[in-house]
């Protein structure tokens, strides 16, 4: 509970309407898209970074926990106020500032939908990249705060490359201002890449300056059906060898396909192993120079069926069987976990077979989506969390997932976030040595750990 | 029928309460919400409602008057169900819900308001002299300018002279070979207010073959109050709809409203099923008409574009109408029809059919969503009204009544543009003209 004092200074910075305690509102912003949930003491909806700034004043003064959130997206409890106090949501900070077509760059507040962005930059002809599953709602904030990447990270990266300059409120309510406008900006250290993933640790961002580039002219999405892994596999490694850079190389394993073909019937053969779909963008000319190389480098590895989109309409139902995955997995089993181990690429027939081989030890239904080009691999769990005899064998098997990326060269997270999931497994992939150094930073920005307590530092 | 008890034993059914445990809290949800869009609130965010629910189910939270509140701040309009990936059914959810408060704290005083003057003398007022007194009462008691919720009164539509069930023969022959046979449900608005879309619908079906049997003995369909939360009161509608419109030797069952219609096809069978889970005393008998009623109804619109070649021809005269199309909430994700209205009105030799942007968003009118939230409300329905003005239509076509009466009350009046069901584009179109 909040002091009387706190609540009225907290109202008065913010305004009657964008401050929240009554108990339906506090447990609406108990959770996030990830299981726990946790209760804050007051909700606040600042509307400008001065307003961030006073409230963290409030809060450091009379050291009030502060968890910044956004859309509530992020699938590893990084928005979960796990210590009480103050959920500070930017939800209304949702201003696009700038768009700059000559400079290519945009600024906008931490609360612009990322597809608001994308539509507002494409109106100019340009393309801002970043692609994560939720971009519909998650927000750019958030974005920055967990690091986002999507499936066009292959070709493009993912948000912090996009990322040239932050407004910043440190804990005390001090504003700092990192990078600049220019893609190149070499002047001290890197504090743009320092917040971006920090999940909301380090400090509250509510400027942020993103990169914006051309629009590629054409684009085509092929489809490939392989009777084993292994071809899949293979196929990979030769587009990723072959100087080709895919905007995407998408892999599904037979369990997810066999559910698509059980509830949609788009025919999807149900003895295969592995389905590749693979976008191309640039020239028109050199986009269907690098399908036919695609389709053929496919066709070598033992793919029995490939398809080429050949007009957009094309492209949507080669990308239906993909953009349906998560739902009908999820319709499977009241719920459903996407996990996000990354290997190196040529691990990935390997690692998507450990997959199997743990899910059917564990007895636990996991299939397989993976953003191929990357390694990055989305194993999507599904349980009934009611059931505690099967939890504890999802405990066990997440357990092993994680050694088993480890093992194979890899780590626990590609774009999702630490968080409060993956914290317990944090010592495989780092030394004590290398944490501690993660503590001093932490300590120096935030001496009083008031920014998100709980998480992954 | 008699009442249900208000608090023996679970809210809900327990279809329903597994139903929530499918949501994972990915909040793709909030994007698909008009109503999230406008507030950026949690609370009021679909997934919030599912989460909130949740917790009342489970004893956590009781049915407070913020909940209440809450819960009333939803369009029911169906975006989330057709964006949840997890099949979570948030519309029947929280209807469920609002009964289940409105049985607590009665029914807010301005939706009352708005029954009274509205419900009251469309939906149950059978004669047309109720209907000009309910008129004449408004204009005196509240005067002109007045405004119900986001709705101008001076803006709601006439009503007809005398009600449609009056004029229209039980049966309408078909004109040349008698390619199908069907029941015409019209519903309250085309009785009391939309005559003319009544007109269309048997003129057109006979024109096409259709042999059209409107029953004399037809209500309300019971939607719009049940949708309220007033499930009891809805029973008896459902009742006589189910006993008038199960016949054996009819093709389909015909019907112009997208409500009207999205309660046969959807509500009902949910309606019912979740009543006797609950205790009430519902026949099986019923529970199966339900499911008849439910594969025999067809949209209008879905019904013509299903048979475009029945269609006679139609020689173009005069300009063509550039014309656009607003998909009702409750067709489109009531019924899942959407491409068929269109197909039918781009082959109009008297349309010019665009495209407005996001023609499936939400008008924002939900019914009495309007009068109870009137802010949230103007500023989605300002959003729909900007995407028509774009086009530069001069005639929105709807197949909803709600829809046709949120869209006109707010269009600008010297702009001059007419909100249509499409219906009565494709009876212009077979009598030659664009007027």
């Amino acid at each position: 509970m909040l002091s009387q004092k706190v609540s009225e200074e907290l109202r008065e910075i913010v305004g009657e309407e964008d401050y929240l305690s009554g108990p339906e509102d506090l447990m609406a912003y108990s959770y996030d898209a990830y299981l726990p949930d946790a209760l804050p003491d007051a909700v606040v909806f600042p509307t400008s970074t001065e307003e961030v700034s006073s409230v963290m004043k409030v809060a450091y003064r009379e050291e009030i926990p502060v968890t910044p959130r956004g859309a509530g997206t992020n699938i590893v409890g990084g928005t979960l106020p796990l210590r009480g106090g103050i959920v500070l949501c930017l939800t209304k900070m949702n201003r696009i500032l700038e768009v700059n077509p000559e400079d290519r760059y945009a600024v906008v507040e931490p609360g612009v939908v990322n597809g608001d962005l994308q539509k507002e930059a494409a109106k100019y002809g340009l393309f801002y990249p970043p692609d994560p599953a939720s971009l519909n709602v998650s927000t750019i904030g958030g974005n920055v705060a967990e690091n986002a990447g999507g499936p066009r990270g292959v070709k493009y990266g993912v948000t912090r490359d996009y990322l040239l300059g932050l407004t910043v409120v440190l804990a005390d309510g001090r504003v700092i201002h990192t990078g600049g406008k220019t893609t190149k900006n070499v002047t001290g250290y890197d504090l743009t890449g320092l917040f971006c993933g920090s999940e909301g640790t380090l400090g509250i961002v509510t400027s942020i300056t993103v990169k914006l580039i051309a629009k590629p002219e054409a684009q085509k999405s092929i489809q490939a059906i392989f009777e084993t892994l292994d071809g899949a596999g293979k196929a990979v490694s030769r587009i990723m060898a072959s100087g080709i850079v895919p905007v995407a190389l998408e892999l599904m394993d037979s369990t997810v396909m066999k559910l698509i073909e059980e509830s949609h019937r788009i025919g999807l053969p149900i003895d295969a192993e592995g389905l590749l779909l693979i976008q191309v963008d640039g020239s028109k000319d050199s986009v269907e120079r690098e399908t036919q190389r695609v389709a053929q480098f496919c066709r070598e590895n033992g793919a029995k069926e490939i398809r080429v989109s050949r007009e957009a309409t094309d492209e949507e139902i080669l990308w239906f069987a993909r953009r349906t995955a998560f739902g009908v997995m999820a319709r499977a089993r009241p719920n459903c976990i996407v996990e996000d181990v990354t290997v190196p690429v040529s691990k990935l027939p390997a690692m998507v077979r450990e997959i199997t081989e743990l899910a059917a030890r564990h007895r636990v239904t996991v299939g397989v989506l993976a953003h191929a080009g990357d390694g990055n691999m989305h194993p999507l769990i599904l349980f009934d969390k009611r059931d505690r005899e099967e939890m504890e064998r999802v405990e066990k098997f997440t357990e092993d997932l994680f050694s088993k990326a480890v093992e194979l060269g890899g780590t626990l997270s590609g774009e999702h976030g630490i968080g409060l999931a993956k914290e317990r497994f944090l010592n495989m992939v780092m030394t004590p040595e290398t944490r501690e150094v993660l503590r001093q930073i932490k300590k120096s920005l935030d001496p009083k750990g008031i920014l998100n307590p709980g998480k992954f530092v | 029928m008699s009442e249900v008890s208000s608090h023996r034993g679970a809210l809900l059914s327990e279809k329903t309460l597994e139903n929530i445990h499918h949501c994972n809290k990915c909040g793709l949800c909030l994007a698909a919400c008009p109503v999230y869009r406008e507030v950026l609130l949690e609370s009021l965010s679909p997934r919030g409602k599912v989460q909130l629910s949740r917790k009342l189910l489970e004893g956590d939270l009781e049915i407070t008057p913020r909940m209440r509140e809450i819960l009333s701040q939803c369009l029911l309009c169906g975006s989330c169900v057709s964006a949840c990936p997890s099949g979570v059914q948030g519309d029947k959810l929280f209807s469920g819900l609002r009964w289940r408060a409105i049985q607590r704290f009665g029914i807010e005083w301005k939706k009352k308001i708005l029954f009274q003057l509205l419900a009251h003398r469309w939906l149950m007022g059978g004669s047309t002299r109720v209907a000009r007194w309910a008129r004449s009462a408004m204009g005196k008691s509240l005067g002109e300018g007045m405004r119900l919720g986001a709705l101008p009164l001076s803006r709601l539509p006439d009503f007809n002279p005398e009600p449609f069930s009056k004029e229209v023969p039980e049966v309408t022959q078909a004109k040349g070979e008698v390619r199908a046979r069907v029941l015409y449900f019209h519903g309250c608005a085309t009785n009391y207010i939309f005559g003319e879309v009544g007109r269309a619908v048997v003129d057109v079906l006979s024109e096409m073959g259709v042999e059209v049997i409107t029953p004399k003995r037809q209500g309300c369909c019971g939607i719009p109050i049940f949708l309220s939360g007033a499930r009891e009161d809805s029973l008896g509608c459902i009742e006589e709809v189910l006993e008038e419109f199960v016949r054996e030797g009819v093709d389909a069952v015909i019907v112009d409203c997208a409500t009207c219609g999205s309660a046969f096809v959807k509500e009902y069978p949910h309606i019912l099923e979740e009543l006797r889970e609950l205790g009430e005393k519902v026949d099986e008998d019923l529970v199966e008409k339900a499911r008849i009623l439910a594969s025999k109804t067809r949209d209008v619109m879905a019904f013509i574009g299903d048979h475009m070649s029945w269609l006679p021809d139609m020689s173009p005269q005069g300009p063509r109408l550039r014309v656009t199309y607003h998909d009702p909430c409750h067709l489109l994700k009531g019924q899942g029809v959407g491409i068929l209205p269109r197909k039918v009105l781009a082959g109009l030799p008297n349309v010019e059919f665009v495209e407005m942007d996001a023609p499936d968003a939400c008008c924002g009118g939900g019914g009495s969503f309007q009068v109870e939230h009137p802010e949230i409300s103007s500023k989605i329905t300002a959003r729909k009204i900007k995407s028509i003005e774009a086009t530069g239509a001069c005639v929105v076509a709807t197949g909803c009544p709600g829809c046709r009466i949120t869209i006109n009350a707010h269009l600008d009046s010297e702009k001059h543009i007419r909100v249509l069901h499409p219906i009565e584009l494709v009876k212009m179109a077979l009598e030659g003209g664009s007027s």
